[in-house]
């Protein structure tokens, strides 16, 4: 049956390639001449340039190129444009590129690399962003006040804060006065890194034309584009960018990180191909990582438990660079009443500089982070006021009609639907299971999260149709494992009336795939989406069109399904879309119309800017997506680790495109949410060292550690999405670890309030309630 | 990676020869589990890189009549942990040796390399310390060494210049026995041990010690075993006996545990082993 496939778990358009290992990545493309290329990185948390000597690099018998921040020092950056491409006249922390070779074997660029000698002057380091924000730190940035940023980004001149962000919603001394009871309290989230599988990778080349052809390991390759386009002042048209398979992004894909280091090298070394595949240290330390955050939060309720006014500050350990953090600040800030309504608000979100790794996208966008504060803040008011924490999220939820942080109506929501399915799903009110030696607990946590993204932010389709009446879909949204070419075809072969097999989903060529703002935000199925509907309604008008000049019809009379344009009166009169795919051929041999190209193009409407006083507006983000998840956990009470033994989730994601992706994404989010939850920190020495670059130190969660999974979706149509489909991918991590937490607390009374939530300090929080 | 040389000896007698002959300069690969990621992390630098994989007389698992069994040190761990000879005598071996890396791993990493690496936490050393295990070091001559002499600290064995790790023998235990090795670590598996204790029983009453990640090499908890041998065990006894496997240990702070939690760990497990050895003693 073609069409008809939307709710469908068609098999995934990778799924052979990939499981018999054929998938090509950028590490396993190969050209001729190729150089590789390695970085020289500063030891150096804070600390000026004094000289930089790379003449004995230089001489070194097969290096091709050297470059330093000398020769490349453009600014670069998505939000807030403070990154240089090499490190210029300062090093800003510990592993920042300070210069580049590209040799012909890695080995004679690694050997170029020692050569190159730099002097410093070390500057005093700055870590804790609480100690960076006071008004005699020192300044990581001095030129802040000169960066350029978007219009929506708000950093303090001759401070180390980047952005400071801002609700005033209602008023938060009133609400207080309102409240019978007022709850203060502090949480806090380490440094992470997103530990794709395959590590950033980018293979550069510039023709004699000066063409640059980046081969990239990316999620935005419009958006890497245009940032290298705006660094080094370059027509767009003269880079492109071709995105292969990529394995696994996690926000870390985002924007620009490697490629700005290779290709000032391919700039230099014309008609040589540079690749630089990141070792893991550098995968840990200088791409992305998640940003620390602190949160103080003040909750004001009455004694039924209605929250009535809520006053947080946030402040984000942004890293050396907050070029993209900047807006996560943001993001957290207009989402911080969390899944709740809260009448009364008053929110300072503040993305601090530090000296250590360059902050960034990471699933959940601050969300993760936010609702660690927000959910566990909610489940001890429960707890305090006596109240189930499954009522008080239902007193307190979102609902249609409720206005949110930035003042926006909010309408189709379905989050109570969502609490108490996963309330019914874990069984909430049914008797524990007991694990013999170990204690039985259960928590639940909410979330809410929209796409992050420029109000304008778009989406664009081309549809090919062929002679064979199959068709080619050229996107740019890059398949970083989320399925997106399968629900893209699925879209296209639904309202193409044409089977998905016969749709083949193009990779990301900026030369010939159209545009597209970036694959972040959960936003490809939504947006693109939307962008392959209009392509696939226009290749249909068309064939519509052409069959109605074939049978001397209108158009209007003219339906298409099962791979037919027929007359909607009488089914047996019909064209193939192949025979219509060139064009109609007229009885006499002629043609008309020719080849059959749709395109589709879609931008959200009706976002805008918000107030930058008190952050009220009318919509901040595209939409909302909302979701709850249930946990059960045992505890060993001796050792204080924590197994993860049960979990229920719950998402309103507007409409299922494909079930089986759609649970998958649902099960990796849970479980890299555990990872979160137990395992997951960066650890820094004092002088601002990373201690821990390596999966030897750094744990994420085994296959053994897996808990048992049930996953439900809720279904309140989005009225812009496709098909009623809601942005969905991120939100899965987000209410794991706070859900953890709040089972701890269930099965003993104790609150561990900084992730990760290690055995060792489950067991310490253990014994201090003992010893009390 | 750097350049060194890379040598496949014909036999055991060459491949002392050539670690004679180049002393600091070699490194034996074996599974390379830990060698290669050394070499690409630039750790370690050889020179020169002996392959030992395949020499007859260095793999494989045979019985030795009147005594027990010999495992050729570059048997991989896999292929222990699954051995009859293994599973019916020195069970807690297998449990060691399961509990290094993945799967994977173990079809590659050796027995000998788990040992000669030295790390105080190497997960084979508690069971081989408690089976009174003894290594065989081909030189010139060959030696025999207790395991409970072989590491010198971390990193760190007896093996001189010129010596390879021939083999590992365990002697057939005299009574009925039980065996238990328990892993603290971050995750359930692909982690390296926070603690590792390994409790062995003999019928009627010998009990002995081993653990490992808690000193700068697997130790015997000998004081503990003085202490129990021929005791009935009971919550006292056990209580009294954590204590002295306390005395026995200097654990450390490191990134995975601080010194404090490492000694909790200590005593939860040595106190889960003890009571699992009651049940056993107690015919449960």
């Amino acid at each position: 049956m073609a069409g008809n496939v939307i709710g469908k778990s068609v098999v995934r358009k990778d799924a052979l390639e990939k499981v018999t290992g054929a998938a090509k990545y950028v590490g396993d493309l190969k050209f001729s001449p190729m150089l590789h290329a390695k970085i020289l990185r500063s030891p150096y948390a804070h600390a000026r340039i004094v000289s930089i000597d790379t003449s004995e690099a230089k001489k070194l018998p097969g290096v091709k190129a050297v470059v330093t921040g000398e020769d490349f020092h453009q600014y670069v950056g998505l939000y807030l444009v403070d990154r240089t491409l090499y490190a210029y006249e300062k090093v800003r922390y510990i592993g920042e590129a300070v210069a580049g070779v590209a040799a012909t074997s890695p080995e004679i660029a690694e050997e170029a690399v020692k050569l190159i000698k730099v002097e410093y002057e070390p500057l005093p380091v700055v870590l804790d962003p609480e100690e960076a924000m006071k008004p005699d730190a020192p300044l990581i940035h001095e030129k802040l006040h000169e960066y350029k940023c978007v219009p929506f980004i708000f950093p303090v001149p001759h401070t180390n804060i980047s952005n400071h962000f801002k609700i005033r919603k209602g008023n938060v001394e009133e609400g207080f006065k309102q409240s019978d009871y007022i709850f203060e309290d502090e949480y806090y989230v380490p440094h992470m890194q997103h530990c794709p599988i395959e590590p950033h990778g980018t293979i550069a080349h510039m023709d004699q034309k000066g063409k640059i052809t980046v081969y990239n390991s990316c999620q935005s390759p419009n958006a890497t584009r245009k940032l290298l386009s705006a660094a080094l002042n370059y027509p767009v048209n003269k880079i492109r960018v071709i995105a292969p398979y990529v394995g696994g992004g996690f926000g870390g894909k985002a924007g620009a990180t490697i490629e700005t280091l290779v290709v000032p090298l391919a700039m230099k070394t014309p008609g040589y191909y540079v690749k630089l595949i990141y070792n893991r240290e550098e995968e840990f330390r200088d791409t992305f990582v998640r940003q620390g955050m602190k949160a103080y939060v003040k909750t004001g309720v009455t004694r039924e438990g209605k929250i009535m006014a809520q006053e947080l500050k946030m402040i984000w350990d942004g890293g050396a660079y907050t070029e993209y953090g900047a807006n996560i600040t943001r993001a957290a800030g207009y989402t911080s009443g969390g899944p709740y309504e809260i009448a009364h608000m008053k929110t300072d979100s503040y993305c601090v500089y530090t000296n250590k790794p360059v902050g960034g996208p990471f699933r959940g966008f601050g969300m993760g982070e936010l609702h660690w504060a927000l959910e566990q803040q909610l489940d001890q008011i429960a707890c305090k006021l006596g109240i189930d924490p499954v009522q008080i999220r239902m007193i307190n939820a979102c609902r249609d009609g409720s206005i949110n942080a930035c003042g926006e109506k909010l309408k189709d929501i379905g989050l109570t639907k969502c609490i108490e399915k996963a309330a019914e799903m874990i069984g909430w009110d049914k008797p524990k299971e007991q694990t013999p030696g170990k204690v039985r607990g259960r928590g639940i946590a909410c979330m809410v999260k929209g796409p992050a993204m420029p109000p304008n932010a778009g989406s664009s389709a081309v549809l090919k149709i062929n002679e064979d009446g199959s068709a080619n879909l050229l996107i740019t949204a890059t398949e970083i494992g989320q399925g997106s070419m399968t629900a893209l075809a699925q879209i296209a072969a639904e309202e193409l009336g044409m089977s998905v097999d016969k749709i083949e989903v193009a990779l990301p060529d900026t030369e010939y795939t159209p545009y597209e703002w970036q694959t972040v935000a959960s936003r490809i199925t939504y947006s693109a989406g939307n962008a392959v509907i209009r392509a696939a309604r226009d290749a249909k008008r068309q064939l519509k069109e052409l069959a109605a000049v074939g049978f001397g019809v209108t158009p209007e009379e003219m339906d298409v399904a099962n791979d037919k344009v027929f007359l909607t009166a009488n089914p047996e009169k019909y064209y193939t879309i192949a025979e219509l795919s060139l064009g109609l051929v007229l009885p006499n041999g002629g043609g008309v119309g020719g080849p059959i190209i749709g395109r589709g193009s879609w931008v959200p409407e009706g976002l805008g800017g918000l107030d930058p006083e008190t952050g009220q507006g009318t919509k901040a983000v595209a939409h909302w997506t909302f979701g709850c998840q249930a946990v059960e956990i045992d505890v060993d009470v001796e050792t204080g680790k924590i197994d993860l033994v049960n979990v229920a989730a719950v998402y309103d994601i507007g409409r299922v495109i494909n079930p089986c992706m759609a649970e998958g994404q649902t099960q990796g989010g849970i479980v890299q949410g555990q990872g979160v939850a137990f395992h997951e920190q960066m650890v820094f020495d004092e002088n601002g060292k990373l201690k821990n670059p390596s999966f030897v130190d750094y744990k994420l969660i085994n296959a053994v550690e897996m808990p048992r999974m049930s996953i439900h979706f809720v279904e309140t149509p989005l009225e812009d999405g496709p098909y009623g489909a809601r942005g969905f991918g991120e939100h899965v991590m987000v209410p794991t670890a706070p859900a953890i937490a709040n089972a701890l607390y269930d099965a003993l009374g104790i609150r561990v309030k900084s992730l990760p939530m290690t055995a060792e300090k489950v067991l310490k929080a253990i014994k201090d309630k003992n010893s009390r | 990676m750097h350049q060194f040389m890379y040598v496949k000896p014909k036999d055991i007698t060459e491949a002392v020869r050539i670690l004679a002959e180049n002393g600091e300069k070699v490194r034996v690969l074996a599974g390379g589990t830990d060698l290669i990621v050394r070499m690409v992390d630039k750790i370690w630098k050889p020179e020169v890189v002996i392959d030992i994989k395949g020499l007859t007389g260095l793999s494989g698992i045979r019985e030795i009549d009147n005594y027990g069994v010999a495992i050729g040190a570059a048997t991989p761990l896999n292929e222990i942990i699954g051995h009859p000879l293994i599973q019916q005598h020195f069970a807690v071996l297998a449990e060691g040796a399961h509990e290094i890396g993945s799967c994977q791993i173990r079809n590659r990493a050796t027995l000998g390399g788990n040992l000669c690496n030295a790390s105080p936490l190497a997960d084979t050393a508690p069971a081989l310390l408690v089976l009174d295990a003894v290594a065989v070091v081909q030189g010139e001559e060959e030696r025999l060494i207790p395991m409970t002499e072989f590491f010198a600290g971390p990193g760190k064995t007896i093996l001189a210049r010129g010596e390879l790790l021939k083999e590992i023998r365990i002697p057939y235990l005299p009574t009925e026995s039980k065996g238990i090795y328990y892993k603290h670590a971050r995750t359930k598996a692909v982690d390296l041990a926070s603690v590792g204790v390994a409790v062995l029983a003999l019928k009627p009453g010998e009990i002995r010690i081993a653990l490992g990640a808690v000193a700068p090499t697997p130790v015997r908890a000998k004081k503990a075993e003085a202490f129990l041998s021929g005791k009935e065990i009971t919550t006292g006894v056990i209580k009294e006996a954590v204590a002295l496997v306390q005395e026995e240990v200097s654990p450390i702070t490191d990134i995975r545990a601080t010194e404090e939690y490492r000694r909790e760990i200590i005593a939860v497990l040595v106190r889960r082993g003890l009571y699992e050895i009651q049940k056993f003693l107690r015919g449960e």
